[in-house]
């Protein structure tokens, strides 16, 4: 039953023109980060002298292998951690009973509506705390990087929304076999949840990966930054250098884009099984 | 509920261990902060020096202040705005999609990109487009039209930000749309055909029904996201001109930069009264009978 | 039940623990400020009327030479700090007993994590402070009196010979010094002398000189009616408009810090005059958000503003085509020559356990021959007298039109005045930065606006 081809026209037309207005900024950041200083507000489409010279700064400035080591460590064990423990702790909001469950699912949405900037200096404060009774942790060290993001109640929601899908019926018979709670969580419900841990894997990262104010609050040594904070203190105060802003925008996408390219398949998958349909 | 309490929590044990991890984290690093932040709400704290109660008093002077209130318009303003339009933008592409469209993973990513980007990156380019030289006047010169002071001028200030974050969020939408278009089955449809429906019809009796649950969890991440407005501000105007862009987050932070930590407290408080009110006034009138 | 008392009760009792921790530090600090100045004070030896050159060391004899490691908070950014790899490893060299460990931190979170580090009793030992935030932290009992701790002197000199009037007011709380000035800001008029050539333009001294110089100099390069090349920057922040103001004759506040005097005439006129820049077309509103102002240099639309020193440095690595072309002159005034005066202090926090150590450091920082990196290397004006008439800062400038800025400077600095040391100032200048565009933006009168902004202000300075 295929639309008449003016409507078919019309729709494509539609999708191009949307596409491109969605497109377009990027291709301005990506072309202005070639442009010199004079050129960034000519106009001009391509740059003309192309130069390499704002990526040259971004990567001479930075000590750019250390904020991408700490960057793909920090972002990689946050997803580690929400995958496991916040599919586990999904399962058992979604799939068990015990005495307290829905008000600490209330506390836990009650989280979310807080804005993240007002527990900023409480929890400043808690890390330079630990790190006074124990300098492994707390400020400016891995562990304080990790552990606010480590389990995220969006994260919680989502995989609660996947998993209430699954069947109780299998859930049960596998009780009656005998196997524990850890078990029927490692091999019936992670394969059956799969999609939407990827899916999750995918919104983990990407927030990880970006976050630029807790990174920022809790370092004070390069050794501990990660790519956001190190990029946005090329910026001194007040100052803007367009071109190198935008060099250190590509920079910082980049990653983004590659892995969003190569997964969008799964993912988007993955927001299509679990039934976002189901209730709410 | 059979069983005595001592009972049923030995039967919860499972339960309690798997979600020990994300209880830990969420206590430690989100409870014990916000606990924290009441008590400073009720106090009258520079950081430095401990803190002085003063019990409602922050509270009432922030209710009774002209200039919060029109900051608070101002938020409202950007909720009202980003919510009327973004789910709309995301439901209209996610069914323009929908069709059997050639390429629809290309036009897919296109959509979903900017969401990917942090809105730092995407309000400071954002920012580059709306200056004096920047493209946006740029493409209206193309077409004869005068430039225009965007980010200076406080009528159109509040309004370009909007737009900066409608363009980075609405992707978000399409993409939850779209999967929620394709679980409705193609059944429900066909027989909505049969009975004589138009598409205007099938989209009001079918489409539109299908998609409740899903707008309901549109609505209520958005308005709790667009209330927290504040990155793209900070970028972007700094609340300015005058406080014609200043949201409630915004006002939150210099309140925390000009160590007034109990008035910002204060004001992170009744946000998140304002969004318990609202998600549960949401759910009660749209939500499933669960 | 009681099962599920217990986690909201332990929840309580942290809760009510750590916001405890949060003011139960203070008397560590202020005791410690009154207890080790007497301490310090024999620990340095007393070098008033001892035949000691003023840049020699201090004698390492009756120092307490146990290996101490200093933290040193600072902001200026890794690129552009004077305090270099060499120059700390230099003065490693110089007190072999001390290790520094400087951290650097970002500008805008840097006052929150002060606070905290400092109630928490782990703040540093040596800080960058931005000017501005000095009032709040000295009368909060945060920093150390340095007078006391020096006994009035610095690299063996008194620290009254080593700093014009200007900066040693700004560095006084009460009866000492709560920081160390390292680099200085006050405003002055940065114009382009080709232009003013090319058109016969005389170098404005007064007011009415200069809107009249603005509007000669302005151009309609578009052929519009309205002029859109070589206007003057007008900033719509209190640091611009207190320069006007001061000019005018007129004080943001009243002597005793209680009630807002910025709009009286004198402030209603600066304001005004402001205004009239933008109505007469010469004037272009370059807001805040709008960043720094090369990019407008470079395409012409600005050929006048004013700003401190550390716009040198802008202009010569963001406009460098434009070399020769520029010059900088005293601010035209109306009444008195006037600016505001902010920079960068160095300061020791109260509850510092290394006093000692850090003030050799700061004092090591501010020998002449370090006090002129801080041009050489951050493009920042030192605030110390004896850098700012060195050679090397006032020898011709190819860039300045072969003319020496730090003269016009070191002569603004003389009469520039900081900011009210009220408690409540961050608020008000932010009330008066946000009132000030109505009026810029022709949406109100002069008076109106300040008047608004006068009454919140009054509301703040009386809590």
């Amino acid at each position: 039953m295929r639309a008449s081809v003016p409507r078919r026209v019309g729709l494509y037309a539609v999708l191009i023109v949307a596409a491109l207005v969605m497109i377009v900024p990027f291709y301005w950041t990506l072309s202005t980060s070639f442009k010199l200083p004079g050129d960034v507000f000519s106009g001009k489409l391509i740059p003309d002298p192309f130069t390499l010279e704002n990526y040259q700064d971004v990567f001479r400035r930075l000590p750019f292998a250390t904020y991408f080591l700490n960057s793909v460590i920090v972002s990689g064990s946050i997803v580690g951690l929400n995958v496991v423990f916040g599919t586990a702790a999904a399962y058992a909001f979604a799939k068990l009973r015990f005495p307290g469950r829905d008000l600490l699912f209330f506390v836990f949405l009650l989280t979310l509506m807080v804005p993240f900037q007002v527990n900023l200096i409480p929890l400043y404060r808690i890390m330079v705390e630990l790190h006074k009774a124990i300098p492994a942790i707390g400020v400016d060290t891995y562990f304080g990087l990790i552990a606010p993001g480590a389990v995220q109640v969006f994260g919680i929601f989502l995989m609660r929304q996947f998993l209430r899908s699954i069947p109780d019926e299998i859930l049960e018979s596998a009780r009656m076999d005998g196997a524990s709670e850890w078990r029927i969580l490692r091999s019936i419900v992670f394969p059956l949840a799969a999609p939407g841990m990827a899916t999750l894997a995918i919104f983990t990262f990407i927030g990880a990966w970006n976050d630029f104010l807790w990174p920022l609050i809790v370092t004070n040594s390069d050794e501990m930054r990660t790519l956001p904070v190190g990029l946005a203190l090329l910026a001194r105060r007040n100052t803007v250098v367009w071109g190198q802003t935008m060099a250190g925008t590509v920079v910082a996408v980049a990653p983004m884009v590659v892995i969003f390219l190569v997964l969008q398949r799964r993912f988007i998958e993955g927001l299509t099984a679990g039934s976002v349909k189901g209730g709410g | 509920m059979e069983g005595t309490l001592a009972r049923r929590i030995r039967a919860g044990l499972p339960g309690y261990l798997l979600v020990a991890p994300a209880v830990a984290v969420t206590v430690v690093f989100f409870v014990v902060p916000m606990v924290v932040s009441g008590y400073w709400s009720l106090t009258q704290y520079n950081g430095i020096k401990p803190p002085t109660f003063v019990g409602l008093d922050n509270y009432i002077a922030l209710l009774t202040d002209p200039r919060f209130l029109r900051i608070v318009q101002n938020t409202v303003f950007f909720v009202v705005m980003g919510m009327a339009i973004g789910p709309l933008l995301g439901l209209g592409s996610a069914v323009l999609l929908n069709e059997s469209v050639r390429l629809r993973a290309l036009f897919r990513t296109a959509f979903f990109l900017p969401t990917m980007v942090s809105l730092v990156a995407v309000a400071t380019v954002w920012k580059m487009l709306y200056q004096d030289q920047g493209l946006i006047n740029d493409l209206l010169g193309v077409f004869g039209l005068p430039g225009h002071a965007w980010l200076n001028d406080p009528t159109t200030a509040l309004p370009a930000v909007v737009v900066t974050s409608i363009w980075q969020g609405f992707g978000f939408e399409t993409v939850v749309f779209l999967a929620a278009l394709q679980a409705i089955p193609r059944e429900t449809y066909d027989a909505a055909k049969v009975d004589g429906a138009g598409a205007w019809a099938q989209f009001r009796h079918v489409t539109l029904p299908g998609l409740r649950a899903t707008i309901l969890f549109i609505y209520i991440i958005g308005i709790i996201g667009s209330f927290q407005a504040f990155d793209q501000i900070f970028v972007m105007t700094q609340g300015r001109p005058g406080i014609s862009t200043r949201t409630v987050v915004y006002e939150l932070v210099d309140e925390f930069q000009r160590l007034d930590l109990g008035s910002a407290s204060a004001i992170a408080y009744l946000l998140l009264i304002v969004l318990a009110v609202l998600s549960f006034l949401q759910l009660r009138f749209f939500g499933e009978r669960d | 039940m009681i099962l599920r008392m217990r986690p909201v009760a332990v929840l309580i009792a942290t809760a009510i623990v750590l916001a405890g921790c949060s003011g139960s530090v203070s008397p560590a600090p202020s005791g410690a400020a009154s207890a080790v100045p007497s301490a310090a004070a024999s620990a340095v030896p007393s070098v008033e009327g001892s035949a000691v050159p003023a840049e020699s060391t201090v004698p390492t004899a009756s120092l307490d030479t146990t290996p101490v490691t200093l933290t040193v908070w600072d902001y200026y950014g890794k690129e552009v700090t004077p305090f270099t790899p060499d120059a700390i490893a230099a003065f490693q060299n110089e007190y072999p007993w001390i290790t520094v460990d400087r951290q650097d931190l970002d500008w805008e979170s840097y006052l929150q994590k002060f606070n905290v580090a400092v109630s928490s009793g782990q703040g540093p030992d040596v800080a960058t402070l931005d000017m501005t935030w000095i009032p709040t932290l000295a009368s909060n009992d945060v920093l150390l009196d340095l007078k006391a701790l020096s006994g009035g002197m610095l690299n063996g000199a008194p620290i009254t010979d080593q700093y014009s009037k200007g900066p040693i007011e700004a560095m006084t709380y009460g009866d000492g010094y709560v920081t160390m000035m390292n680099d200085f800001d006050a405003y002055a008029l940065y114009y382009r002398a080709d232009l003013f050539e090319q058109k016969g333009i005389p170098v404005p001294k007064t007011w009415d000189e200069l809107r009249a110089a603005a509007k000669k100099l302005a151009e309609d390069s578009n052929g519009d009616g309205k002029p859109d090349k070589y206007l003057y920057a007008v900033r719509p922040n209190t640091f611009h408009f207190s320069q006007f103001l001061f000019q005018n004759g007129g004080q943001l506040l009243n002597p005793e810090g209680t009630k807002a005097t910025f709009n009286s005439d004198a402030g209603v006129g600066a304001l005004d005059y402001q205004v009239g820049l933008i109505q007469d077309g010469s004037g272009l509103y370059w807001s805040d958000a709008d960043g720094d102002l090369p990019p407008a240099l470079v395409d012409g639309r600005v050929a006048m503003f004013s700003d401190g020193p550390y716009y040198m440095g802008l202009l010569k690595s963001g406009v460098p085509d434009q070399s020769g072309k520029w010059k900088i002159a005293i601010a035209p005034y109306s009444k008195q020559p006037g600016s505001y005066l902010g920079g960068t202090g160095l300061s020791i926090p109260a509850g510092s356990a290394h006093q000692q150590a850090a003030w050799l450091f700061i004092q090591y920082f501010l020998r002449p021959e370090q006090q002129i990196r801080v041009y050489t290397v951050t493009g920042a004006a030192p605030a110390t007298t004896a850098a700012l008439e060195s050679p090397e800062l006032t020898q011709p400038d190819p860039y300045f039109g072969g003319e020496a800025p730090f003269t016009v400077f070191l002569d603004t600095m003389a009469t520039a005045t900081h900011f009210p040391y009220v408690a409540a100032w961050s608020q008000v200048d932010t009330i008066i930065s946000e009132n000030l565009d109505a009026a810029l933006l022709g949406k109100t009168d002069s008076r109106a606006a300040l008047d608004e902004a006068a009454v919140a202000a009054d509301a703040e300075l009386a809590k």
